[in-house]
């Protein structure tokens, strides 16, 4: 099974098979909504075999679209089998060979700010939720990073570019999951795992891929529904949280960890503290060692 | 001439009353309930990290959902719009004004906002100057980094998505920084003064001027 044969098809289908156990959660009525709002998550694929990010990929095509005069569509994906110049944050590099998932979903920012700051939640949670999907108990680590037995299995990268032309805001949301890809580098090896290694044996990489995409469609959807319903009114009452962030929690392997907290908390930790919860807007609250709270909606923990 | 008489005036109107006065506005509609008196004095955040917050100004409630305002500065409280207690209110109203006493330095800063392009942030999130411009600071100090409409200036970041900001606002070089990097920048808030090339030394004249008569 090529990663070249993932299609709008399959993503349709992995969409439809999930809508069962969301029903579990969901009114019928929510879940058709929810999925309608999502529907453009991969409505367009765009593969490469190899490349050097995709991120570059991604923004050249915005770039072109506009120019030319074109819209450029929202929910594009961008995927590669395997990048040269993967980088995350601060531009810590990447390893991305083959066998990986390596992909940049492209959105048309239409949300509100408050929905917009969810974006890299949302990613994390349709990521985590994919994962859990072949059973390995996969947790995220705040913000959006993918755990497993402490190794970590996938990355996201979210960043966003005004359109050259039309001002218009896309907001860019690289994944990279670890799927098939077994070897690391030895700075690594204690630090990243796969699901290859999980299972015990390697996974279809185009459906995993298709699961991803209907995950996130959910996911994205989801913010768009709940922001619809709270602008007529119908939203969650106000102290209630709101779905995604309930998902979040849910899935979470950080509350009630000891941390350290910085921008870039690798090279630059700023404090330690205990992680308590996440607030409305998915920022970190957590407890000095004075009894005192500090609530951070950016930057990155490591585990003590 | 006319920037000296000018800025005589500005001068002289600290001389007089060297305070900042800061008008506390609703967020957004609710219920009224104060938390301080007329003549009050109230406290900024505090905390190596200002994670403790100032003095509990007042609480606003909208269906339920109780939100407690705290004070951004210190200073005393000069005018409390009293009649407004227990009752409902529209958002963007006025309900009091602190009135900050102002150091040396917030006094400079405060007169160069009169003459400096400021750039603040378009949302509350954490800023880090972009490569480019950092590593141009880095190397020749922020005073020799010129920057124009459309340069890329920050990246902004919020709940790990990177956003690049551009500038906007009048060519100049970047006089003065108004915030660290990795701090939490309140929309609004200024985060650079740029200032056109043939302002500087006038500028230098200002806070030399203040530097001198302010202890």
């Amino acid at each position: 099974m090529e990663l070249a044969e993932l299609s709008p098809a399959l993503v349709q289908q992995a969409v439809g098979d999930g809508k069962l156990w969301r029903a579990a959660s969901f009114p019928a009525r929510a879940v058709t909504d929810i999925l309608r709002y999502g529907a453009p998550v991969g409505s367009r694929i765009i593969y490469s075999p190899a490349a050097q990010r995709c991120m570059d990929i991604a923004r050249q095509q915005i770039v072109a679209a506009e120019s030319a005069g074109r819209s450029f569509a929202s929910g594009t994906v961008f995927v590669a089998g395997e990048l040269s110049g993967g980088k995350g944050r601060f531009r810590r590099s990447w390893y991305a060979p083959a066998g990986g998932l390596w992909l940049v979903t492209v959105l048309v920012n239409t949300l509100l700010p408050e929905s917009a700051a969810l974006y890299s939640l949302a990613a994390g949670v349709a990521c985590c939720e994919t994962v859990r999907h072949y059973g390995i108990a996969a947790r995220i680590k705040w913000v959006n990073d993918i755990l497993a037995g402490g190794r970590k299995l996938a990355g996201i990268l979210v960043e966003s570019m005004r359109g050259p032309r039309y001002g218009e805001e896309y907001i860019l949301l690289g994944i990279g999951l670890n799927v098939n890809n077994c070897d690391f580098p030895p700075e690594l090896t204690n630090q990243a795992g796969s699901m290859a290694q999980f299972m015990g044996g390697p996974l279809d990489l185009r459906q995993v891929g298709a699961r991803l995409l209907a995950d996130l469609a959910w996911n994205i959807g989801l913010l768009h529904f709940v922001e619809a319903k709270q602008l007529a009114g119908l939203g969650p009452v106000a102290g209630s949280m709101h779905p995604l962030l309930k998902s979040w929690r849910h899935l979470s392997d950080t509350l009630g960890r000891r941390v350290r907290f910085g921008f870039n908390a690798i090279a630059n930790p700023q404090f330690a503290a205990q992680a308590l919860d996440i607030d409305q807007t998915g920022a970190l609250v957590m407890r000095l060692d004075d009894g005192s709270t500090i609530t951070e909606n950016s930057g990155e923990i490591v585990y003590e | 001439m006319q920037d000296d008489t000018y800025f005589e005036e500005i001068l002289n109107k600290y001389r007089a009353d060297p305070y900042d006065y800061i008008d506390i506005l609703t967020a957004h509609t609710g219920l009224i309930r104060f938390s301080v008196n007329d003549n009050e004095s109230v406290a900024g955040p505090s905390g190596e990290w200002h994670h403790i917050a100032g003095s509990l100004l007042y609480e606003l409630e909208r269906e339920r959902n109780r939100k407690k305002v705290f004070s951004a500065s210190n200073g005393v409280i000069a005018s409390l719009e009293k009649h407004f207690e227990g009752k409902f209110v529209e958002a963007g109203e006025k309900l009091m004004t602190i009135r900050h006493p102002l150091k040396k330095r917030e006094i400079i800063d405060s007169i160069l906002r009169h003459v400096l392009s400021i750039f603040p942030a378009p949302e509350r999130a954490k800023y880090f100057f972009c490569l480019d411009i950092q590593s141009k600071i880095e190397k020749y100090g922020q005073r020799a980094v010129s920057i124009k409409p459309g340069d890329e200036l920050f990246t902004m970041s919020l709940m790990k998505r990177d956003t690049p900001i551009y500038y906007e606002g009048e060519p100049g070089i970047i006089h003065s920084v108004y915030f660290s990097s990795g701090d939490n920048i309140d929309q609004g808030t200024a985060m650079i003064g740029v200032c056109p090339q043939d302002k500087l030394s006038m500028i230098q004249k200002i806070i030399e001027r203040v530097k001198a008569e302010w202890n």
